[in-house]
């Protein structure tokens, strides 16, 4: 970042160890929306009138405490519920977290990372004891002679990363890239696996008995490092080729050219994405996955293992700190009593005070307003009316609140049902640490000014703890202080940052958790000689294939699938904003192979109508052979008529509350020109 | 005896369950998956005394690409752990249905509430004479085998190296499989099948046709419409007789004959069987409300079903009912599909095999040269029925279109052939100003080409001024095109696309010039003194072929420098044998050759002698240690057929016989083998000629060739190709005579010699050269080159001289001797040995 008097621009670093100066269009255009035109200057309080205006923050603070403490002598303290955002910096996740438990004493608080690394989060903590989303350094891609890369797009949603794996190409690795798509990132991969949606489990099951087939298992590493592989080969068993071919629809001959890629390798290694977690079989797709990476061996090796690449900003540090309904900082499970003692030392409260577990996001945002729900949400960084599945009725929810607070730059979709509405300052206008997909806790530090009456998420946290008459637990000079606490509240803890300080991470461009006392160098490569469950062995899980919540019909014929472009970032809140990116990505599309459109009646580049149980969006058709023929693909930027998650499953994952973005059944009709809405 | 004990939970009801089999076993997992542990008291009896196994794997553990162990679902322990009990290897000799008790050897008894038969289903042996052992009551004769079982299997196996010929009584599916197992076991296979065609259940006749020639192909003999009277022999099989009075020698036998339900147990309690025990669409039995049967035992809407997927549905489906989980479930019946799983034979098959209906639409494709063969039987829209033979690379799309009934796209053609996603590549000059080269940061051609001309001359300048390649970095290559295109000459490229081998920094005209001048004899001088010491092993092979090239009969030859093949002068076998193949000039041969090579065969038990495509005959599966011994009594030259090198010179008949000849190309053919025989290329190059242009030996797509035509001359051709690719090749000149046509074909080849890359074919070098360039360069001397060329050329054949010698004064001790290559150095020589 570059500030000139009357500019800023975004430039690369090219010695950052993880990106080496390579930014995405995202990266080099977020200047844009600090200087925004439509950026929030002042609060916005709804009048009598129900129009949101600008009001004082003393006036906007004042509302806000009212309808906490009328909604919690009405309805009880769990009445009050937060929810948050991964893109939040570590020390605002922290922060909200103790806002919940501390200052609002409810139980009820989540955040967006829920639908985002919820599952992966679940199958590493059961299988190696530890969710941290790469247990390797990002350049360990570039030498691994294997990959096998599912329901990744790295191309369009993280271009950076896009550096190791054409490294890893130029050494003479290869990479499978397992996607229904063709996508950018598999065009540039040796094999695509193109299956079907849904059938992550019954892929990973035929491959590995296809490498058990092939002889290509290590059975040292499953000997001495693993345990309940036997149960596992068993399954593997009921997975031959004929019928792993007819599930997921990928033709024999290329599973068995995967595995023996994967097998022969001398460094292999399987990395997931949000492709097989956002499901409702997104935890035991992932540990099936895992089984397979496990069943290859050499974890804790360099250049070798699994992982899992997080999509947020902040997904891995904004799951750590307390800001989900079952945890505490380091990565603590709220109902160990040892960990609750321990933050509450921190805390300087007493540990019976702090409040068990809530509900998980999804369930948090369906009971708004409904008896022994929330009535009153404090909302951080997140836009829920557009990422949310079941959209429709989630915006439903919303209206009937007795209290919305909304913190954030824009005027967002969800913004727009508030009571009070608070312009917080963004990412160049404050400093704070975030933890990357690596587990490397990085410094952003502060480089603009953020406008005269724009506060920091922090701030606002502290004011209305004030004025809840808690403020002397919120009471930090500057973030630091913040970032030290948090250090504190996590040590002993999983993700243990307690030897860490701005100063070190600073010096070090970034320190991998866990770093455990102010000498420790941090730990780029974890598991070489344990792994963190309390055997010290790694765990496979049998896995059967389920198939998803629900699959196409005769009244809904196709697979609907979504996820990202390149041009936007999740609910596109802010790259909506940026008029490059809104050029290059103006509406939202819907990608169907040219057979399926011709059944439905639809031609290239028209308008059409998805429609599934829940509920109908629209989007302009675009037709390729990229994607299968049973498969249509859209983007969740968008909000209004465009809205995908209008019609996503909000059948949960039964360990991680995921929901189903990336599988349902869905129609397809043609939509006349001059009905269409703007969104 | 035993008596189970009082239930313990007087609410938990006891499910008892007659067969520990793919259904069986799955049906109780299912069960425990839906929760029903809590509701029952599981007790199974399995006639086999393992835990379950997958059936479907048991031509795989007989082809030997599965280890027992691999086709292992539950464990014993698996039982216990579920809470499970377990009569492994006890057979159920009773039901009472009044008592509600279920009686097994051993004196076990067992008290069910629910009871579910899935006893499966027997291989069927037809009646034939002489299956017993003579004297010994029911006992099948030795080297007679039923396939259903696992102990089967591994009776089989254990017979096989007693034997050298099986039959197979069945070409079903199964049987099929059967086969093909037993020949990768070593053993000559002939299958006997009642019917006209093979797998007439799934395939129609034009379908089972091509199978057969395909499988025939493999070496498998096929014997249709062959009813088997009697087995021959005494106390072990020694034949087979068919009704039509023909015979069979073999010395063992597999009956594959298909199943028979094992519904006796359910007879003899009074459960009303048919062909199958009888089910609704609950699967209960029609007479007993507390008795349900499943899998290959049940017949459901008179049909019965042998297939796994439908089985498994229909344990789903009771296991949903019974566990409560929906009570209201039921099985409606399946749509069966299969795939033949045998090694080089795709084969996919689903429904109907033939149109029953008038307006079914049948699309077909058929190609039999490829042994593909693809029909399609379509119905109002949606697939009924298909057969894909050859090419199963659409069967996935069909199997689900199939097994969901979804709509077909109106262009059949989409759906017999998977057509590839539309790839218009098209280069960076014909792209608009408006295409985008970036993707990640949006650049078009036109800003790049703004950069570039605004003096952003390097790729990293204009990346740097543009952002196109900061992101993913995908798009540099492009980057790379607009520049060249843009910047023109004036731009730096990567020189080492020109590199000879990748570990050496210099052409091949530099290389030549440099080994020349400083007398580089051997690889690992090359890389002292023109590499800085750094010796590349993949540059290794290359190398050594240029330095022969260049020193002939001086080369000093180092043998790591070569693959497998070269080392030991034979060409590596996927199972790491080695195939030999004695040269034969010009495919001509004698009786007196003959006889020297079948006795060969035989002494060294060679497992197949194959003519080749070049009009030689290979001895494929020899063992390395004995190829000295064996190239010692054969006592012919080698026939290179391992290495880039001069292979072959095919003939036709020309005009000693033949009524068309018009030129001599027997004789011709002969004279260009011997005179280029070993000759070391940059690729293998093969060779023919043709008495006229009917070109039976199909010289125009070969690396040279020689084709006859009116008035005794004799077009020469070059850069033609057969393989991967197919090009007919160019005419390099017309000639009158044979030694023109040496003179020109040695001038070519040396040409090739010195200025193709490694590995590069000569129609690949060709194109790169041109066909205009070459004439004026080897026929208009152009560059008067030509007879330093005819020099060097007859140079070097002159240095011929036959590998095979060292069988007599090996080059040293171990070169011969057996050693398992590790995986790495196997895809190495896999690599050269084409």
């Amino acid at each position: 970042m570059t500030v000139t008097d009357d500019s800023m621009s975004v430039v690369g670093d090219h010695d950052f160890p993880v990106n080496k100066g390579a930014l995405c269009i995202k990266g080099w255009l977020a200047a844009e929306t600090l200087a925004h035109p439509g950026r929030l200057q002042t609060p916005l309080v709804r009048n009598a009138r129900g129009v949101l205006m600008p009001a004082t923050w003393d006036d906007a603070l004042d509302y806000i405490a009212t309808g906490i403490q009328a909604a919690q002598a009405k309805y009880g303290v769990d009445a009050v519920g937060v929810f948050g955002g991964g893109s939040l910096t570590n020390e605002k996740a922290y922060l909200l977290g103790k806002f919940a438990r501390v200052a609002l004493r409810t139980r009820n608080i989540d955040y967006n990372g829920r639908f985002c690394m919820s599952s992966a989060a679940a199958a590493g903590v059961r299988a190696f004891g530890i969710d941290r989303g790469l247990p390797f350094p990002v350049e360990d891609i570039a030498r691994a002679d294997a990959i096998l890369l599912v329901g990744a797009n790295p191309s369009e949603t993280m271009p950076p990363l896009m550096q190791y794996f054409q490294a890893q190409r130029a050494n003479g690795g290869s990479l499978i890239v397992v996607d229904p798509r063709r996508t950018l990132t598999a065009q540039t991969a040796a094999l695509h696996l193109r299956l079907t949606p849904g059938t992550d489990a019954a892929l990973a099951g035929g491959l590995l008995h296809l490498l058990l087939r092939a002889g290509c298992v290590d059975r040292d590493f499953l000997a001495e490092r693993t345990e309940g592989f036997d149960e596992v080969r068993g399954i593997a068993a009921t997975y031959w080729p004929e019928r792993t071919e007819k599930i997921t629809g990928i033709p024999e001959d290329q599973l068995v050219q995967a595995a023996l890629m994967l097998g022969q390798a001398k460094r292999p290694m399987v990395l997931t994405a949000r492709g097989g977690e956002q499901q409702s079989q997104g935890v035991a797709n992932t540990l099936a996955y895992i089984n397979l990476a496990l069943a290859l061996g050499k974890h804790g090796q360099p250049f070798t293992g699994f992982g899992t690449i997080t999509g947020q900003g902040n997904g891995q540090g904004g799951r750590e700190h307390g800001q989900k309904a079952d945890q505490l900082p380091g990565y603590r499970r709220i109902d160990d009593p040892a960990a609750r003692a321990h933050v509450a030392s921190v805390w300087g409260i007493n540990a019976d005070d702090i409040p068990l577990a809530g509900s998980s996001a999804y369930e948090l945002l369906d009971t708004m307003g409904c008896e022994n729900g929330v009535r009153a949400l404090i909302l951080v960084g997140s836009n829920p009316v557009v990422s949310a599945p079941n959209a429709v009725h989630i915006e439903k929810r919303f209206r009937a609140l007795d209290l919305l607070v909304v913190a954030d730059f824009f005027l967002s979709e969800t913004a727009q049902h508030a009571h009070v509405v608070l312009p917080s300052a963004q990412w160049a206008e404050e400093e704070g640490t975030m933890t990357n997909l690596e587990g490397r806790v990085i410094l952003r530090r502060r480089v603009a000014d953020a406008p005269s009456e724009v506060r920091s998420d922090l701030d606002i946290i502290a004011a209305v703890a004030e004025r809840l008459g808690k403020g002397e637990y919120f009471r930090y000079s500057n973030a630091a202080e913040v970032f030290d606490e948090l250090c504190r509240a996590s040590e002993g803890g999983v993700a243990d940052y307690s030897g860490m300080s701005w100063q070190k991470i600073e010096a070090n461009r970034g320190i991998f958790w866990p770093c455990p006392s102010p000498d420790h160098p941090g730990t780029p490569h974890l598991f070489a000689e344990r792994f963190a469950t309390p055997s010290g062995r790694a765990r496979f899980h049998p896995v059967r294939h389920l198939p998803p919540a629900e699959v196409p019909d005769a009244e809904y014929p196709l697979y609907l699938t979504t996820g990202r472009v390149l041009a936007q970032y999740q609910s596109g809140t802010q790259t909506r904003r940026v008029s490059r990116l809104a050029t290059m990505a103006a509406e939202p599309f819907a990608e169907i192979n040219p057979a399926a459109a011709k059944q439905a009646g639809i031609a290239d580049g028209a308008l059409l109508a998805l429609v599934t149980r829940r509920g109908r969006a629209i989007a302009r058709a675009r037709l390729t052979r990229d994607i299968r023929e049973d498969t249509v693909f859209v983007p969740f930027h968008w909000g209004g008529t465009s809205s995908i998650n209008r019609l996503t499953n909000p059948a949960l994952d039964p360990t991680s509350r995921m929901p189903e973005f990336k599988v349902c059944a869905v129609r397809l009709e043609s939509h006349p020109e001059h009905v269409r809405h703007d969104s | 005896m035993i008596i189970s004990p009082e239930v313990p939970h007087a609410l938990k009801q006891r499910l008892v369950v007659i067969g520990n089999g793919m259904v069986g076993a799955r049906f109780v997992e299912e069960m425990l998956a839906r929760g029903a542990a809590e509701r029952y008291e599981i007790v199974m009896f399995g006639d086999e005394p393992h835990g379950n196994y997958n059936r479907i794997l048991l031509s795989g553990i007989l082809a030997g690409t599965h280890a027992t162990q691999d086709t292992f679902i539950n464990p014993l322990a698996w039982y216990a752990d579920n809470g499970i009990t377990l009569h492994a290897g006890v057979r159920v000799t009773a039901v009472d249905r009044h008592a509600k008790l279920v009686r097994g050897d051993e004196h076990v008894f067992e008290r069910y509430d629910v009871l579910v038969f899935a006893t499966g289903s027997s291989a069927f042996v037809p009646p034939i004479k002489g299956l017993n052992a003579h004297g010994r009551g029911a006992e099948m004769k030795e080297g007679l085998f039923a396939f259903r079982t696992l102990d089967d299997c591994e009776r089989i196996l254990s017979y096989v190296p007693k034997a050298r010929t099986a039959a197979v009584i069945g070409g079903g599916l199964l049987g099929l499989e059967a086969a093909r197992g037993l020949l990768e076991r070593g053993l000559d296979v002939h299958v006997v099948h009642l019917a006209s065609h093979l797998m007439e259940m799934q395939l129609d006749p034009a379908a089972g046709a091509l199978l057969k020639s395909t499988l025939e192909g493999m070496g498998v003999h096929v014997h249709l419409e062959k009813l088997t009277k009697e087995v021959v022999g005494e106390d072990r099989v020694e034949g087979l007789c068919f009704a039509d009075g023909s015979t069979l020698a073999c010395d063992m036998t597999v009956v594959s004959a298909g199943i028979r339900p094992n519904v006796s147990l359910a007879m003899a309690c009074g459960l009303t069987v048919e062909r199958g025990i009888a089910v609704n669409d609950e699967m209960r039995c029609l007479n007993d409300a507390d008795v349900y049967a499943i899998g290959e035992c049940a017949q459901h809407r008179g049909q019965l079903y042998g297939l796994v997927a439908p089985l498994w549905e229909q344990a789903r489906a009771l296991a949903d009912r019974l566990s409560g989980r929906a009570p209201q479930a039921s099985y409606t019946g399946s749509r069966v599909s299969t795939k033949l799983k045998v090694m080089g034979v795709d084969l996919a098959v689903m429904g109907d095999r033939e149109p029953s209906q008038l307006t079914d639409e049948v699309v077909t494709y058929s190609e039999p040269a490829r042994g593909v063969y693809k029909k399609l039987i379509v119905r109002e829209g949606r697939l009924t029925g298909a057969i894909l033979l050859g090419d199963a690379a659409a069967a996935p799309m069909l199997l689900q279109s199939f097994d969901r009934g979804s709509a077909l796209p109106d262009n059949r053609a989409e759906l017999l052939f998977q057509l590839a996603a539309a790839e218009v590549t098209t280069g960076v000059a014909d792209l608009p100003d408006s295409a985008q080269i970036c993707n990640c940061n949006g650049v078009s051609k036109g800003a790049l080409v703004a950069a570039v001309q605004a003096g952003h001359c390097t790729l990293k300048a204009a990346c740097e001024a543009t952002r196109a390649g900061t992101g993913c970095g995908a798009c540099k290559p492009e980057v790379q095109a607009v520049l060249e295109l843009v910047a023109g000459d004036s731009l730096r490229e990567d020189p080492s696309v020109h590199y000879y081998v990748a570990g050496v920094a210099l052409t091949k005209a530099q290389l030549v010039s440099a080994v020349l001048e400083r007398g580089l004899r051997s690889v690992s001088a090359v890389f002292a003194e023109l590499a800085d010491g750094r010796e590349d092993p993949s540059s290794k092979a290359g190398l050594a072929s240029l330095l022969r090239t260049i020193w002939g009969k001086d080369y000093d030859d180092e043998r790591d420098a070569r693959f497998i093949n070269d080392r030991v002068h034979a060409n590596v076998q996927k199972d790491g044998t080695f195939s030999v193949i004695p040269r034969i000039y010009g495919g001509v041969t004698s009786a007196a050759q003959l006889r020297r090579i079948a006795d060969v065969a035989e002494r060294y038990d060679v497992p197949m002698v194959k003519i080749t495509g070049g009009q030689r005959i290979d001895l494929v599966g020899v063992a390395k240690e004995k190829l000295p011994d064996i190239w010692r009594d054969l006592g012919m030259p080698s026939g290179h057929a391992y290495a880039k090198s001069f292979r072959t010179c095919k003939t036709c008949i020309g005009t000693e016989f033949c009524r068309y000849g018009v030129g001599d190309s027997t004789t011709l053919g002969i004279q260009i083998e011997r005179r280029f025989q070993g000759i070391e290329t940059p690729h293998k190059i093969k060779l023919a000629t043709a008495g006229c242009p009917r070109n039976c030996s199909e010289a125009t797509t070969k690396d040279l060739g020689a084709v006859a035509i009116e008035g005794g001359r004799w077009e020469v051709y070059i850069g033609g190709a057969a393989g991967t690719r197919v090009r007919k090749g160019d005419i390099l000149c017309v000639v009158h005579s044979h030694d023109e046509v040496l003179r020109y074909m040695g001038r070519f080849i040396q040409y090739y010699r010195e200025h193709a890359k490694y590995l590069e074919r000569t129609f690949g070098f060709v194109e790169r050269i041109g066909i205009e360039r070459l004439r004026a360069l080897l026929i208009d001397d152009a560059d008067g080159i030509c007879a330093a060329l005819d020099a060097r050329v007859t140079e070097a054949t002159d240095a011929y001289v036959d590998p095979w010698t060292e069988a007599v004064v090996p080059v040293h001790p171990a070169q011969f001797v057996s050693v398992l290559e590790p995986v790495g150095a196997r895809s190495a020589a896999w690599e050269g040995a084409t």
